[in-house]
Formats: C-alpha cells, structure tokens, sequence
C-alpha cells in the first residue's frame, strides 16, 4: 500500500517537479482538447443552422380565380397530407387585399372595382427532416391538384443549401477525424518529449534496482494528472466560448440560434486525453528502459 | 555474497572491454582495483550489476548467473548490490532525504522503515544534518557520501564504487574510503575501482591490476 501511495504521490510531484515541461504539457493538450471540443460542439449544432434556413422556405400556391375561400380549405388539407409539408396558411381574398395595399399602400378595389387576387396558400416544409428536403416533388404534387393555378418557390436556392450541408455534413467525419488525429500526435509527443527529458532518472532508477512497473507507474499517473487538469481547463475554455458564440447569436443576429453543449463531449476529452498520456507514457518508457 | 567470473569477455562496438577474465572475490572481502581510463574497471563493473551480459563466459553476483540472466530477473539480482558512481548520479530535483530513500521505496519498505533506514545510512556518512538539502547545495565530497548512503540503505550485501574518488579532493577521498572500510566491516563485500595508486596502495587489501580488458594479480 506505502508503495502504491508512493508511486501516485511521485506521479503529482513530478508535475511540481518539473513545472515548466508539465507546464507545456498541459497546455498543449488543453489546445488539442480545447479544438477537438470545438469540433465536436460544431457537429452537435449544425443541424441548428439548417433548421433556421429551413424555416425559411417557403411554396406560394395561388388558387384559380374562381376558387371560393370554402373550396382553398379543402385543398389545403390535401396539401397538409403531402410528405414534407410542415404547415400550410391561407391567404383569402380579403388578405390578399391588405397584404397588396400594405405593399403597394393602394386599394385595388378603388381602381378596378372588384378584387382580382386569387386565394393563395402559402407552405411552410419541415426543419427537421434528416434527409435532404426537395421541394420539387411536393410542387408536382400541388400543381397537379384541380383549381391550382400557380407555385412559386425558391427551388434552385434550397437545392443549393440541401447539397451544401449535406456535403458540409460528409466531410465533417472527416475533418474531425484529422483534428482528433493531430490532437492525439501532440499528446502523444508531448508526454513522449516529458519523458525523454527525464532520461537520467530512469536510468538511475534502473541502476538502484527498481523494477519496470515502478520506473513507468509515476509517468504514467503524471499523465493521468496531466489530462485531467488539460481536461479541467479546456471544460470550461469550451462553455465560455460557446456562451461568447450565443451572446453575439442573440445580440448581434436575428438568426434565433443557440449553440449548446453537451457534457458528454467533456466526458470524452478526458478519456481521449487520458488513453493517449497513459500509452504516450508507457511507450516512451518502454523505449528508454533496456 | 560473492563474485566470479569464469571465462568473462565483453566487447564494446568502439573495441573496449574485458577479455577472458577470471576472478573471484569472496564474501566480506574489500578490494581494490586499478587501472587507466578505459582499461575496463567500470565494464568489469557492469558485469557485476549485470548492466551488461557477457559475450562469452559467465559472471556469478552471488546466486544470480549472468547465463540465466533475464530483463525481468535484473532488479532482484541488484536489489544485493549498491552502487556508487564518480558522477554520483544523484537526482538534482529532489532532496537528500528522497534521494536516499528512493531504493527503498523500489523495493517496496514501509514508510516507517524506510525513515529509519534513511537516518541510520545518513547518520553513517555523516549527512543527518542535510536531510533537507538539495544535492547541488551540497559539495562534492558531501554529493559522493549522499550517493554512498543511497547505495548502503538497503543493506547490499556487494558495494560496487567505480572510481568514487575521481571528483574529491585527497582529504574528502581518504574520507570515503574509510568510510568504506566501516561499511566492509559491518560484512559488506566491495570493490572499489580507482586509478590514484597512492590513496589505496598500504591499506592490506588485495588489488586487482586491470589493463587493456585483462586482470593481473587477480
């Protein structure tokens, strides 16, 4: 027991030890955790960003002329039916009307004497749909339907913005991939360059006799020290830029956007950071020790 | 404990070493062994704490066999034998204390032994009062009796000191080589390389002649 105690207390005093390596140490695995965290946070919220735009497409349906109010309901609740359909408004004659004197403030019952606006219908399509939203399919569907005489939507533009993030969503495995590789190469290095600076200790250790596991036990429990305080830093480095991120989201934009972040990222960092000190420190021992 | 070497040869890559060396020292002996720089006293020394493995023939540090030597087998076979260096190979970042006490706790002592222990060797090389100092706040002849209480506080039934005198000054070497001589008297077998003729020449003590690898007088 006095021996194990002995072991975890050299691997805590190594750190006080040696404050400029550990120093370094830390610090570098905070900014590789700190930067795959950001990642992380980043895929956890795209979909956040889509949804948004989302909400902004928009189908205009303008009805035959000669489609009453009571007739427009009917083909509402068919439009409802159709799959991707989020919700559907409509715009009767007499809305039509204020909405073209708010626009183009006249009255155009005073110039023709009748009203010529058609009941319309405008749709709203689903946000969180998980696979790209076509609208092109749900527009054949409308214009097929008896009494529907126009659609108007903006299908190049959510085209573009489905095929971007779908692209943006593929390569993101990818990209994280290459941060959490390069993150796990600096640890890796860095416990691997702490270790080599003590080269003189490990071979005295081996001369007076002590045994392979005793040599590496208090590198190894540095390391654990090591990432759990890079972890401890980068925890809330992570929350306070997120919370910057969401200050400016809700001051500076209209986007009504905010980033969240889960704790089970931060739960993640400290096994990834602990995995690699513990076998960056085994290895490197491994490698002076004959 | 005793030592032998049968047969023993070892070359180094640049072409140093020993050569067919064939030696024996017995239990509670104290020699001395002399020779130039690169004659092959701190090889021979290697063999003994089976630093190295012999080319050829064996080397046998009580009952370990440098023929049955393993990675794993090596710090129970040094757990019988201290050491002490020229350079003192003592650690810088921690005090006197923890540089003495760091063999026992490789061998796993309790904490309460291991503070007894620790004042005992200390209090044998005359240091108790520097517990708390840093090996670079000692001096030299202070550094190398640190060292030699690191290597006698686990009781080593061998003491190797390879050219222990070779940073002292003649009176901190005439010290530490009585100091030595009590250590022997308590039943402890060693071997001291030096190349000062004059500080082991007179003592009664068999010395052993090494040059280019070879033993004379052995």
């Amino acid at each position: 027991m006095d021996k194990i105690l002995y072991l975890i207390s050299e691997g805590f005093k190594n750190i006080w030890r040696h404050k400029i390596t550990s120093f370094t140490a830390v610090f570098s695995l905070f900014l590789a955790l700190f930067f795959v965290g950001l990642i992380a946070t980043a895929g956890e919220n795209t979909h956040k960003i889509l949804q948004y735009l989302r909400a902004k497409y928009k189908i205009e349906v303008f009805f035959d002329q000669n489609v009453p109010n009571e007739k427009a309901l009917g083909l509402i609740h068919q439009i409802k039916k159709i799959n991707g359909v989020r919700t559907v408004t409509l715009i009767d004659k007499e809305d039509a009307l204020r909405i073209f004197k708010d626009q183009f403030g006249e009255d155009i019952m005073d110039i023709l004497g009748y009203n010529p606006l058609p009941v319309s219908a405008v749709i709203n399509l689903v946000r969180t749909s998980k696979i790209p939203v076509k609208a092109a399919p749900i527009v054949n569907k409308i214009e097929a339907m008896d009494g529907v005489s126009e659609v108007r939507y903006q299908g190049s533009l959510i085209r573009k913005i489905e095929y971007t993030y779908y692209r943006i969503l593929g390569k993101l495995p990818i990209v994280a991939g290459i941060v959490i590789l390069v993150a796990v190469l600096v640890i890796y290095n860095t416990v691997k360059l702490s270790v080599y600076s003590r080269k003189q200790l490990i071979a005295t250790l081996e001369m007076i006799g002590a045994t392979r596991t005793f040599i590496k036990m208090p590198f190894i429990f540095e390391g654990f020290f090591i990432a759990f305080l890079s972890s401890a830093i980068a925890f809330p480095a992570l929350l306070a830029t997120i919370e910057t991120g969401n200050y400016i989201l809700a001051n500076f934009t209209s986007w009504g956007i905010r980033l969240n972040f889960d704790p089970i990222i931060w739960i993640w960092l400290i096994i990834l950071s602990t995995c690699v000190t513990a076998l960056g420190s085994y290895r490197a021992i491994a490698g002076i020790l004959k | 404990m005793m030592i032998e070497f049968q047969n023993a040869s070892y070359s180094h890559s640049k072409g140093n070493g020993v050569n067919n060396l064939n030696l024996r020292i017995d239990e509670g002996e104290f020699a001395f062994m002399i020779g130039p720089t690169g004659s092959g006293k701190t090889t021979l020394m290697r063999l003994i704490y089976f630093d190295l493995i012999p080319d050829a023939g064996i080397v046998i540090v009580g009952k370990y066999s440098s023929s049955t030597m393993t990675t794993r087998k090596i710090p129970i076979a040094r757990k019988g034998v201290g050491m002490v260096f020229q350079d003192y190979k003592l650690l810088n970042d921690r005090n006197l204390f923890d540089n003495t006490a760091l063999p026992l706790h490789a061998l796993g002592f309790p904490a309460k032994e291991i503070i007894d222990r620790v004042d005992e060797a200390l209090d044998l090389v005359g240091l108790e009062s520097k517990v708390e100092h840093l090996p670079l706040e000692l001096s030299g002849g202070e550094q190398q009796r640190a060292c030699l209480a690191r290597a006698i506080v686990k009781e080593p039934d061998i003491l190797l000191a390879d050219e222990p005198t070779g940073n002292l000054d003649p009176v901190a070497s005439f010290e530490l080589v009585r100091l030595l001589e009590t250590i022997n008297e308590m039943g402890t077998t060693i071997l001291m390389a030096s190349h000062n003729y004059n500080l082991i020449k007179g003592r009664g003590r068999r010395i052993l002649e090494i040059k280019n690898g070879t033993l004379r007088g052995a």
